[in-house]
């Protein structure tokens, strides 16, 4: 049967080397749990120690001392050097100190690691646009607003298209934001407070409708509420349906004494409802009335500013506007204007022409000339 | 007993022996402790304990300066004069009393090991750089750990090389492959620590000791990424040439790299001898004066200075700093390094010379840029740049300089810049100070150790050197010996060469024809009766000593081309070779 082997003596020298190697295996295996333990001690300390620095440089951050933040962050990095926190904090820093170029650095090394971080996108982004460096801006918000956050995401991706929207604002690029304003109008829902701000972002790319509808879900929600109802009149008033714009208007005036562009603006408007001849459905008494007003309302602005009153009627004329203004004023009357429509057309024509040339000339006037140039500007060509 | 080694099974008393001949588990073990594959086992094993030691080495150095300087990057004032200045008494009395050979860089202990002391080097040495060193970095002198983690590699190699009882040979090229081992976990790069091996250590390229060194090299980072991770000393960003006219302000990158090379050797090279001359009672303040002056480098404003200094490397890759400022941190590097290292402070070079390059890579850069604005500057790439500059100039370590940067950079779109840059500092510090750095120290030393780079650049004669032309005649394989005696008739030459059919010559002399004619073989064919003597071809090319192993038995050797082993470009003899020697000697 078998016979079972208790003890092996290789010859001399292979023996001496197995048994050579089965003890540099052994301390090998001594010496790998040895320093594994003192691994443990060594990265337990480390990792406290980054946890230490970073939770000052986060104190540091948020009380605004961003040099000590920075001192901090570094500290931290020295014992984590791929913590992503701190790597971001300290970049955040840098960009409280101004050094941008430091933090650019940082923030792209984070970027490589984590193309998809909406901070890191969004710090990058601010980069760009202070370094004028807009298709990057462009790029970088871009990422932002489609990137993973932490925390509130929703929250977070419509405050970076917010700021895309201001940043495209401060470079003029109007039609960018107008369709960025289109974009976060889908996704605010009926937060009054956002709808109101996204109204007056509308007003200022000159998007009236869709400020109007802002406003009004704004007023929806809230129907009393002032900046909606001054909002929406403004629109209203921009879009040139002025009876929808006194209505506003007139509640926003009546809400807030203060509020004095809500009332000039009203001003405005009821001088418009009561000298345009063009609405609609009013009487031929009221029609020339409005002319009667506008041809007087220009008669004034020819009498305080009267280098319009020496202004040709047009280029290379020899009758001046003055002139042209006294001669025909004394056909424009509710008699004549009856019998000659073509006199009220002149009249009309005379008042716009001169009100055109006083905007350029003698700076704004009265509301009641404001109102004559808006319907000049209405009904220019009818 | 001829059959080969026997195994004694014993069992319940009784023993029986039986012949391992044939045995063919016992033939593989054979084969496998053959000592050149024991040896490749051997490298294994040195490259794990070498990097555990440097992990361990690491946790020292971090642990002494948590606890000397302190965890933050603000260091108080009196830990700025205090820790250096104590530290430096201590390590002065342990090097002095406890380990006289832990002090200097470590890399040429370990060259010394390989070619005088036969690879011995005292384990004691091991600790005693161990603990000097980490001392010495973590209060703040300026020095690094790479040469001392190469140096406790080469210990440990050794004290593995003794107790396995290694043959002469093999015991002189362990502390090669324990150092390369050490190198490769220090800096997280193998293939450098290899190169560096190589080409500063060892000397050459053979196949015996590279695959050694290479398994030491990569068993040792493996070990250390184990524990310390795998990420490279630095964190680069990405960077890129974009215009090729950029390569003009690498070009003056390595222009004033050389020159900083130059100005930091000579200063290292002329202080250290001073230094040492001094009583033999200042030895014991010496690193203590110097870690005083550390420290008042840092308490002026610069503490950047201060231990290996890779995390401020990492801040000038990542353009923290202006380039005034960047120029003033190399100057100070050089003081500090020079102050560090001339007191007799063990620690290496390495990383303070990576450390002034970087700085002064990134300041030449940021300089240029605010001359010339329309040169792109990216701050990483010029300090990297820079880096193998100071690299290649003042280690003189021209092939490790380009793998070492884009080991640690892990971008080969560099490539050109570090080659173009590393080229200019390497020449430029050539030409002003012919001695390379290690090969002076070590004859500050007393010691005449073989010159890498003298070996590197020696002029080596070829046999294209010493040949002559084929003026005399060849005579074919197929001519007959009469034909051969005819051929003889023509010619004064007693000896002339014969032309094989199969690609392979000869040689017949005039004496061999005439004997042959005289036995009747008039008609047989030379080729047939030469045919078991053929003359070795050399070729142009060949070193000339090669030639020396033939000419003393033919008395002509043919001098073939490479392409066409029949066409004969060229024949020498004994004489030709001697009189060669003759001549290079005077010259």
């Amino acid at each position: 049967m078998f016979k079972i082997p208790v003890r092996v003596r290789f010859p001399f020298p292979v023996q001496r080397e197995i048994v050579t190697l089965a003890l540099l295996t052994g301390l090998a295996v001594v010496l790998l749990i040895g320093v594994t333990a003192l691994s443990r001690v060594f990265h337990a300390q480390q990792d406290a120690l980054a946890q230490r620095w970073s939770g000052r440089g986060e104190a540091d951050l948020k009380a605004n001392r961003f040099d000590a933040a920075v001192s901090d962050f570094r500290a931290s990095l020295r014992y984590g050097e791929d913590s992503f926190s701190s790597q971001l904090g300290l970049a955040e820093a840098l960009i409280g100190l101004k050094r941008s170029g430091e933090a650019s650095a940082y923030l792209v090394n984070l970027w490589a690691a984590k193309p998809e971080n909406g901070i890191v996108n969004r710090e990058l982004a601010r980069i760009a646009a202070a370094n004028g460096d807009m298709p990057g801006a462009l790029r970088y918000y871009h990422n932002a607003i489609y990137a993973i956050w932490p925390g509130n995401a929703e929250a977070d991706r419509r405050n970076t298209r917010w700021e895309l929207i201001k940043y495209l604002l401060s470079i003029k690029a109007l039609a960018q934001a107008q369709s960025e304003l289109i974009a976060l109008s889908a996704e605010i829902g009926p937060d009054v407070s956002q709808q109101v701000s996204l109204g007056q972002y509308f007003l200022k790319v000159q998007d009236d409708t869709h400020a109007l509808a802002a406003f009004r879900l704004a007023l929806s929600v809230e129907p009393h509420l002032h900046t909606a109802m001054a909002g929406a009149g403004t629109a209203a008033f921009g879009l040139g349906d002025y009876s929808l714009a006194q209505h506003y208007l007139r509640v926003a005036a009546a809400q807030q004494s203060w509020d004095r562009e809500s009332a000039s603006l009203l001003d405005v408007v009821d001088q418009v409802m009561r000298l345009d001849p063009f609405r609609r459905q009013i009487s031929d008494a009221d029609r020339y009335r409005a002319v009667e007003g506008v041809f007087a309302t220009a008669g004034k602005k020819l009498q305080a500013c009267p280098a319009v009153a020496a202004s040709p009627i047009v280029p290379g004329a020899a009758q001046n506007l003055g002139d042209a203004w006294k001669q025909l004023q004394p056909q424009v009357n509710t008699r004549v204007l009856r019998r000659d429509q073509d006199v009220a057309n002149r009249a009309l024509d005379l008042s716009f022409n001169v009100e055109r040339q006083a905007g350029s000339l003698c700076g704004s006037g009265s509301a009641s000339d404001a109102a004559v140039l808006l319907i000049s500007r209405l009904h220019e060509g009818s | 007993m001829g059959g080969g080694p026997n195994i004694e099974i014993v069992e319940d008393g009784q023993r029986e022996s039986i012949s391992a001949a044939g045995h063919p588990h016992l033939q593989a073990l054979r084969t496998v402790f053959r000592e050149e594959r024991f040896f490749l086992i051997l490298s294994v094993f040195i490259g794990v304990f070498s990097g555990l030691a440097v992990v361990c080495f690491r946790f020292a150095i971090e642990w002494c300066r948590i606890y000397l300087l302190g965890s933050g990057t603000q260091l108080s004032t009196s830990r700025l004069f205090l820790a250096p200045t104590i530290a430096g008494l201590v390590i002065a009395v342990l090097a002095i009393h406890f380990f006289p050979l832990a002090r200097g860089s470590g890399v040429n202990q370990t060259k010394a090991a390989l070619y005088i002391f036969n690879g011995y080097i005292p384990f004691r040495t091991a600790i005693g750089k161990f603990i000097t060193s980490a001392l010495a970095i973590g209060a703040g002198f300026s020095l690094g750990p790479e040469d001392p983690s190469l140096q406790i590699g080469a210990c440990i190699a050794s004290a593995i090389g003794q107790r396995m009882r290694l043959s002469r040979d093999r015991m002189r090229l362990i502390a090669p492959v324990g150092a390369a081992a050490g190198l490769a976990a220090a800096f997280n790069a193998p293939i450098s620590a290899v190169l560096f091996v190589i080409e500063e250590v060892i000397g050459r390229w053979t196949a015996g000791i590279l695959g050694s060194v290479v398994l030491s090299a990569i068993s040792s980072v493996v070990v250390m990424r184990w524990f310390l991770g795998s990420e490279s000393l630095f964190r680069i960003p990405p960077v890129e040439l974009k215009r090729p006219s950029e390569l003009i302000a690498y070009a003056i990158l390595g222009i004033v790299g050389g020159l900083a090379s130059v100005l930091f050797g000579a200063g290292i090279t002329y202080f250290r001898p001073k230094f040492k001359g001094m009583a033999p009672w200042t030895q014991y303040l010496q690193p203590a004066v110097a870690g005083l002056l550390i420290g008042l480098i840092g308490y002026l404003g610069a503490p950047q200075v201060m231990g290996a200094g890779y995390e401020y490397m990492d801040e000038a890759i990542h353009g923290h700093f202006t380039w005034q400022f960047l120029a003033i941190l190399a100057g100070l590097k050089i003081l500090a390094t020079l102050l560090s290292f001339v007191s007799g402070t063990p620690g290496g070079m390495f990383a303070p010379t990576l450390f002034i390059g970087a700085m002064l890579g990134a300041a030449v850069g940021g300089a240029e840029h605010a001359i010339l604005p329309h040169f792109a500057f990216s701050p990483g790439t010029y300090a990297l740049v820079g880096m193998g500059v100071l690299f290649a100039g003042f280690l003189r370590a021209p092939m490790t300089s380009v793998f070492m940067v884009l080991e640690v950079s892990g971008n080969y779109s560099i490539i050109v810049p570090v080659i173009l840059a590393n080229t200019f500092a390497y020449v430029i510090s050539r030409a002003l100070q012919p001695i390379p750095i290690f090969d002076a120290l070590t004859r500050q030393d007393g010691l005449e150790l073989p010159s890498m780079e003298e070996q590197r650049e020696e002029n080596i004669l070829r046999v294209e050197d010493a040949m002559q032309p084929p003026t005399g005649p060849v005579i074919d394989g197929n001519e007959t010996a009469g034909g051969a005696a005819q051929v003889f008739e023509r010619t004064p030459k007693d000896v002339v060469l014969v032309r094989l059919q199969s690609l392979g010559w000869s040689n017949i002399s005039r004496d061999e024809v005439t004997t042959l004619i005289k036995e009747g073989k008039g008609g047989e064919r030379i080729g047939s009766i030469l045919e078991n003597r053929q003359v070795p071809a050399l070729h142009p090319d060949h070193p000339l000593d090669m030639s020396l192993r033939y000419v003393d038995r033919w008395q002509v050797v043919p001098v073939v081309n490479r392409a066409n082993l029949r066409e004969l470009v060229g024949v020498i003899t004994q004489r030709d070779v001697l009189e060669r020697y003759r001549d290079f000697g005077g010259e």
